[in-house]
């Protein structure tokens, strides 16, 4: 028997696989990606290093028997990517690389996904403006194009509207936390009875509730704008991206569905602005996510803007059938 | 056409209060769901699947249903990860407590108390609070025995009437929370089937107004 969460591909499917795997990387090559191979096993210090501490119950442990060190099996290979950029291209302004290997968690992170998924990523570093986030949306939408499968919507998110609406709420991280888990699963209900316990004021407490409602087609940005207008310029400002990263990937040649959803916040604690997926329907989650995630870099000695996507393509091939 | 979509409802106590809901907004099962565990709504792209309470969320979260009606102790018991969970439906109300023997002697200060419950996550969650180190034993029914047998010094379980706590000689001590029937929503049919989960949203908020 193997564990729990793991699994073994054979032909036909691996050729399948092995198929899917030339295809994008020949695209991401094109695209001006370079490929990095990053260990399997690193320093759990430099493993979790930056804002990627969420990995840390994720992150399968050993020692190495020759240094005595605590090791780490990479748990996502995007904190990878970011240490690379830093350390071996710091030199250049702009880098884009693209990343595809196996990867080990402890955990499931959502109920039916696998311990072992076999990541697939792009990312680029050194692109503060909203064109990279486009590229990475693009990249991953011809990615799952490429892996025949169709029908994908859209999720946009902007991290900076739920962070422009709770800076002046001085929470202590406790609470933070609990106001986190229940923006995570629009629990109004929880919400009120939360805030009320909290007294908080009845301003803000519409902001919040707002905030869980304000999800749905492009029409939200403009409800957004109005009903957040107290918020905030950086609240503002965060609308005014998601609104033109909308508009471009609208007027491309058969654009997706877009769901706007204001109070997504995957990876929040290490993401700076637009966070994106794909979903389709009939396939309970998300299937494809990235966002923006500035400041990572820096615990690299390396401050620079970042974005990117990754998946899992075993998932990607199993739709795509 | 309008996307199809697939409720889940739990069984039991919570089923006897959903039903009138669904009534009261012109909703009835179009079958027998004595003995079907899918069946057809007088709503054309309204289905039901009648389950477990505590398998409701597997099956939201899997997307096998997009939508579930599920107790909130369901939801703080398994965590409720992967879900969102917009609206309290205010039915199959009744709370969750702590209960023992009637008049049974107080403890010595340093004793382990035993808890028979079918709730380990939120008795740990809750006797944890209070600093308190307690000995969990997990049931699956029928708590009100434990304390009766010596089992256990105390159980934690839903109380409605109370009528089955008196009638075993048990008293409620303490309510650790109130408890509702909540709407649960799976994630990807927020994104690709918006406008019908969000018009089904609006007319269950509808109906509970109606209600209150």
């Amino acid at each position: 028997m193997l564990p729990e969460g793991m699994a073994e591909t054979l032909a036909p499917s691996s050729w399948a696989l092995e198929d899917l795997r030339r295809k994008l990387l020949d695209h991401y090559r094109v695209a001006g990606y370079a490929l990095i191979l990053t260990p399997l096993v690193e320093h759990l210090d430099s493993l979790l290093t930056g804002s990627a501490e969420d990995l840390e119950q994720q992150t399968f442990k050993l020692i190495d028997p020759e240094s005595g060190r605590l090791l780490g099996l990479r748990a996502d290979m995007t904190p990878q990517a970011a240490r690379v950029a830093a350390r071996h291209y710091a030199h250049q302004d702009i880098v884009k690389l693209c990343y595809l290997g196996t990867v080990l968690r402890a955990t499931a992170p959502e109920p039916g996904q696998s311990r072992s998924p076999r990541q697939v990523g792009c990312e680029i570093f050194g692109e503060p403006g909203l064109g990279a986030d486009i590229e990475a949306i693009n990249l991953m939408l011809q990615s799952l194009a490429l892996a025949g499968v169709s029908s994908v919507a859209l999720d946009l998110g902007h991290v900076g509207v739920y962070r422009g609406v709770v800076q002046h709420l001085a929470l202590s991280a406790a609470d933070e936390g609990e106001l986190f888990r229940m923006v995570q699963r629009k629990s109004g209900p929880d919400m009120r009875q939360w805030m009320s316990a909290l007294g908080l004021e009845a301003s803000v407490r519409q902001l919040l509730i707002d905030l869980l409602d304000l999800n749905g087609g492009l029409d939200v940005l403009d409800a957004a704008a109005s009903r957040l207008a107290a918020a905030g310029d950086t609240v503002q400002q965060a609308l005014a991206q998601l609104r033109a990263v909308c508009e471009a990937i609208q007027a491309q040649p058969s654009p997706p569905d877009i769901h706007v959803d204001l109070a997504e916040l995957r990876g929040y604690r290490y993401k700076t602005g637009l966070v994106f997926a794909a979903f389709v329907a009939d396939h309970g989650r998300e299937i494809a996510r990235g966002g923006r995630y500035d400041g990572v870099g820096a615990a690299f000695g390396e401050h620079r803007p970042a974005t990117g996507f990754s998946a899992d393509i075993n998932e990607l091939l199993r739709l795509g059938l | 056409m309008r996307a199809m979509i697939t409720l889940a409802l739990s069984k039991g106590r919570i089923l006897e209060d959903t039903l009138p809901m669904l009534k009261s907004m012109g909703i009835e099962p179009a079958g027998d769901i004595g003995r079907l565990l899918r069946v057809p709504t007088t709503e054309p792209d309204l289905q039901l699947v009648i389950i477990r309470p505590a398998d409701v969320p597997t099956y939201v979260a899997y997307g096998a249903a997009d939508l579930g009606v599920t107790g909130k102790d369901v939801l703080m018991e398994h965590g409720g990860e992967g879900l969102y969970e917009p609206l309290d439906l205010k039915i199959a109300g009744c709370r969750l407590s702590v209960a023992q023997v009637k008049d049974s002697p107080a403890l010595p200060p340093q004793h382990r108390l035993r808890v028979a419950t079918k709730y380990p996550a939120i008795t740990r969650a809750h006797f944890a609070q209070r600093d308190m180190q307690v000995e969990m034993i997990k049931l699956y029914g029928s708590m009100e025995l434990a304390p009766l047998v010596g089992l256990a010094d105390v159980i934690v379980d839903l109380v409605d009437t109370g009528n089955t706590l008196r009638a075993n000689g048990l008293v409620e001590t303490e309510i650790i929370t109130h408890i509702t029937a909540r709407m649960v929503v799976n994630k990807a049919a927020m994104k690709t089937k918006h406008a019908a989960i969000k018009g089904w949203l609006a007319r269950f908020a509808e109906a509970v107004e109606a209600r209150a």
